[in-house]
């Protein structure tokens, strides 16, 4: 009760503080100047998103309590996660939370509220169920850190494009920052500046991810896995957002939705096959059922902008060593920044070599674009989306788009780019329905000045139905059938032949049944994947079963 | 297994190969590079721009220009302890491991509980084939850091192993107590934890190691038919089939959309060729 009545005061105290100070009132509350004079310097700012969780992070000026106040409605957040030791960095993990479902929020200390958004701006909308699939739109940034006014433009031209957006508008799921996010070396003071003053907005109700830029890195101590990069951000690494655990903040995954994120570091971790990092990307991607894989690393597979992908060593390693491993697993889209151009490609595979090597016509393997409409725009009202189905799973879309920042040039000229822009902006991808049984995933380059200067769709088929493949609840052979309802199996061997005996091994290949009989009773046996040894007097049948 | 340090030394060598060789266009470095030479050109006797200009060579792979400048910014009177460690770094990197062993032990003396130095040293140490000596710095790197990450676990193991090719004991123990650190599932560990148990011939725990790696992730098949090529190569063929037609049937069980990807029918391919191997 007492603080529901602090909470008001504070509430009151501060409306009019801003009117005292702002004539155009804005309602967003930073930091409440009373006599505690603990102000919020950072966030808060939203981490490692899942499906039941959140990670609430922010900075106070001086050491207090951390209290997260939350609840699906605006007017009465009951719910309140808190931790009483006195800090400055805080950070407060929000679990038990629904999907899909929109949580607002509050920050303070034990005495009250120092931050929150009396027009219900601050909140988390926690991420649908894995494999969902509805509409995610994601916001792209590379290379944004200067925090000059062209870094403000992009972002304000993002702004108004989702406030107007004809779908879900106002709702931006996740902003993906592909790295060198705070110049001049990633320091705390930069990212402040070039960061959080300039992305604050968003920040309080949109989960941030990022990969590692060399800028970052020269803040960021790889050695200890420490400095600001590292402290700043809070990222899975032990699969808690739906991946593979790898151990590292350096590299990690999440899912959201259908689509599986892989973010790579191409500055720090070595870029060798057979590497930690190749083997868990390996394994990570191998391990996904999701419809859509996205990748994101800072240093490009493919650019001729002021970073050159045929001479720098990293891209050159990311697109040999990495690329045909994450090709032959299917990932649709591929995000680069570190050049501070705009370049996107046509719908590659294979394509490993120089930019010189590439070669449109060469279709096939080893080829560089793939599909009928591969090597055309992606435009649906132009040359046609690109596309991939169940049979032709080849195709991914590289943009290196470096540019939310500060432009820098370059020959901008690699052949295997459809588009190359030496134009401020950052991308926006939205996933969504094809109303024909598939998903479209549309990306939009935004200008500083609003402008679409580039846009495409891969288009893919089938996903929207899940496959269910009616086989025979189960059964998988003519020898062995599976009779669900009765929970029994029956064995029926050829006239000439005997059954002597039936072997059941069990998902990790341990004999767990045996059986000289042609109808068999399983209701004790534990649902899940068996492989079924029927042995006759003339011959051995080896069966796979599914029970139920 | 004695060619595993090997073939690690290999690949540095050309790794380092490969960024000595290349010139690169790091566009915003050299024109860093290029403000700082004008700054000293207008303070020539500057130490501190002497060592930013060579950090800034240093990360540009320019390591000559980075020693030079280093020697430069001491004999001008700089005793900061981290361009101690710099020159320690820059002699490593140019493969120069004695003189990087001598800068490092200096460093050490004036600062010696310092984590990434000793890390260094390790790594040092390593390279001169100072064995025993550099286990024992790592030792002391693996119980002071605070964030470890799981290429460091994996870099003292292969050191252990470096010291005594037979010492896989050890070198997993290392691994499960960096399992313990960065979290259980670990893939790059639980995975060198796999190639460690076969190395040493410890069936059943690899059997084992790879019934985790079955029960752990959600999709299988990759892991069955890895366990199977590792029956037939100790000639449990019986079992190798079971694991084959548990592959097979999970690749069945797949969504639509993976069955036609090139991995999987790629994995196809070789789960025919493993069975006609086994069954002739
Ligand atoms: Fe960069």
């Amino acid at each position: 009760m007492m603080k529901k009545i602090t909470q008001i005061v504070m509430m009151l105290f501060t409306v009019y503080s801003f009117s005292q100070t702002e004539p155009i009132a804005t309602a967003d509350v930073n930091s409440i100047h009373s006599t505690t004079s603990i102000n919020v310097e950072r966030g808060p700012y939203l981490q490692s998103g899942t499906p039941t969780s959140v990670i609430v992070k922010w900075r106070t000026n001086i050491a207090t309590e951390s209290v997260v106040n939350y609840g699906t409605l605006f007017s009465s957040l009951t719910k309140t996660e808190k931790n009483l030791t006195l800090i400055t960095d805080h950070q407060v993990t929000l679990s038990g939370l629904t999907p899909n479902t929109k949580y607002y929020f509050n920050i303070g200390n034990n005495k009250g509220v120092l931050s929150q958004d009396l027009t219900g701006d601050m909140y988390v909308i926690t991420a649908p169920a894995i494999g969902t699939k509805q509409f995610v739109r994601a916001w792209i940034l590379g290379d944004p850190g200067t925090a000059n006014n062209s870094q403000r433009e992009v972002r304000d031209a993002y702004y108004d494009y989702v406030a107007n957006a004809p779908i879900n508008n106002g709702k931006t799921d996740m902003m993906l920052f592909l790295g060198d996010n705070a110049y001049n070396t990633g320091k705390d003071a930069e990212y402040q500046n070039a960061f959080f003053d300039v992305y604050g907005d968003m920040f309080k109700k949109s989960v941030a991810w990022s990969c590692l830029g060399n800028h970052d890195g020269q803040s960021a101590d790889s050695a200890t896995q420490s400095g600001p990069y590292y402290d700043i951000f809070t990222f899975p690494t032990e699969g808690e957002a739906g991946g593979t655990a790898s151990g590292t903040e350096a590299y990690y995954s999440f899912d959201y939705a259908n689509i599986h994120f892989i973010i790579l570091d191409s500055h720090h971790s070595s870029r060798e096959v057979g590497g930690a990092m190749y083997n868990w990307a390996l394994t990570d991607i191998q391990n996904t059922k999701n419809d859509w894989i996205v990748t994101l690393f800072h240093h490009p597979a493919y650019s001729k902008g002021s970073h050159d992908s045929d001479e720098d060593h990293r891209p050159i390693e990311m697109r040999e060593n990495f690329m045909p491993m994450l090709e032959a697993n299917g990932v649709d889209l591929v995000l680069n920044g570190h050049s501070h151009s705009y370049e996107r490609s046509y719908f590659l595979n294979g394509h490993q070599g120089f930019a010189n090597t590439f070669n449109p016509d060469e279709i096939s393997k080893g080829g560089h674009t793939v599909g009928s409409t591969g090597h055309g725009d992606g435009k649906t009202d132009s040359n046609g989306a690109y596309e991939k189905s169940i049979e032709a799973t080849e195709g991914a879309v590289y943009i290196t788009t470096g540019s939310a920042g500060q432009i820098s040039g370059g020959e901008l000229n690699h052949q295997a780019m459809y588009l190359s822009l030496n134009q401020l902006g950052s991308c926006v991808m939205e996933v969504e329905d094809d109303g024909k049984g598939g998903q479209n995933l549309i990306v939009k380059f935004i200008r500083e000045n609003n402008e679409i200067d580039d846009y495409f769709t891969i288009n893919k088929t089938g996903i929207v139905t899940p496959n269910v493949v009616k086989n025979k609840s189960g059964q998988e052979s003519k020898i062995l059938t599976y009779l669900e309802d009765s929970k029994l199996i029956t064995i029926a061997v050829n006239k000439n032949e005997r059954l002597k005996s039936v072997k059941f091994y069990n998902n990790i290949g341990e004999l767990v049944k045996r059986s000289r009989k042609d109808t068999i009773k399983i209701s004790k046996m534990s649902k899940g994947l068996y492989v079924v040894e029927i042995t006759t007097n003339k011959k051995i049948y080896t069966e796979s079963v599914t029970i139920k | 297994m004695i060619s595993k340090p090997v073939t690690h030394r290999a690949l540095v060598i050309i790794t380092f190969l490969l960024l000595s060789v290349q010139v690169f266009s790091h566009g915003d470095l050299t024109k860093r590079i290029n403000q700082k030479t004008k700054e000293i050109v207008e303070n020539p006797n500057d130490f501190k721009l002497y060592y930013e200009r060579g950090f800034l060579y240093q990360q540009h792979v320019e390591f000559n220009k980075a020693m030079e400048d280093y020697l430069r910014s001491t004999s001008l009177g700089n005793t900061d302890k981290v361009l101690m460690y710099r020159i320690a770094e820059v002699n490593y990197l140019s493969e120069d491991y004695k003189n990087a062993l001598s800068s490092i032990t200096a460093y050490l003396e004036v600062d010696s509980i310092n984590v990434k130095a000793k890390k260094l040293e390790a790594q040092i140490l390593f390279k001169i084939e100072a064995y025993k000596e550099s286990i024992a710095a790592y030792h002391y790197v693996m119980k002071t850091m605070v964030d470890i990450r799981p290429e460091d676990i994996l870099e003292y193991t292969s050191i252990i192993l470096a010291e005594n090719n037979k010492n896989f004991s050890k070198a997993i123990d290392v691994i499960d107590f960096g399992l313990t650190k960065v979290g259980e599932n670990t893939l790059s560990l639980q995975v060198k934890k796999l190639e460690y148990l076969k190395d040493s011939g410890q069936v059943e725990k690899t059997i084992e190691q790879y019934n985790y790696f079955i029960l752990e992730y959600q999709r299988k098949e990759f892991w069955y038919y890895q366990k199977a090529a590792y029956l037939v190569s100790i000639n449990k063929s019986k079992d190798a089939n079971i694991s084959l037609k548990l592959a097979t049937a999970t690749i069945e069980k797949l969504d639509a959309k993976f069955k036609n990807m090139d991995s999987i029918l790629e994995l196809k391919q070789q789960i025919k060729s493993l069975e006609s191997t086994i069954n002739n």
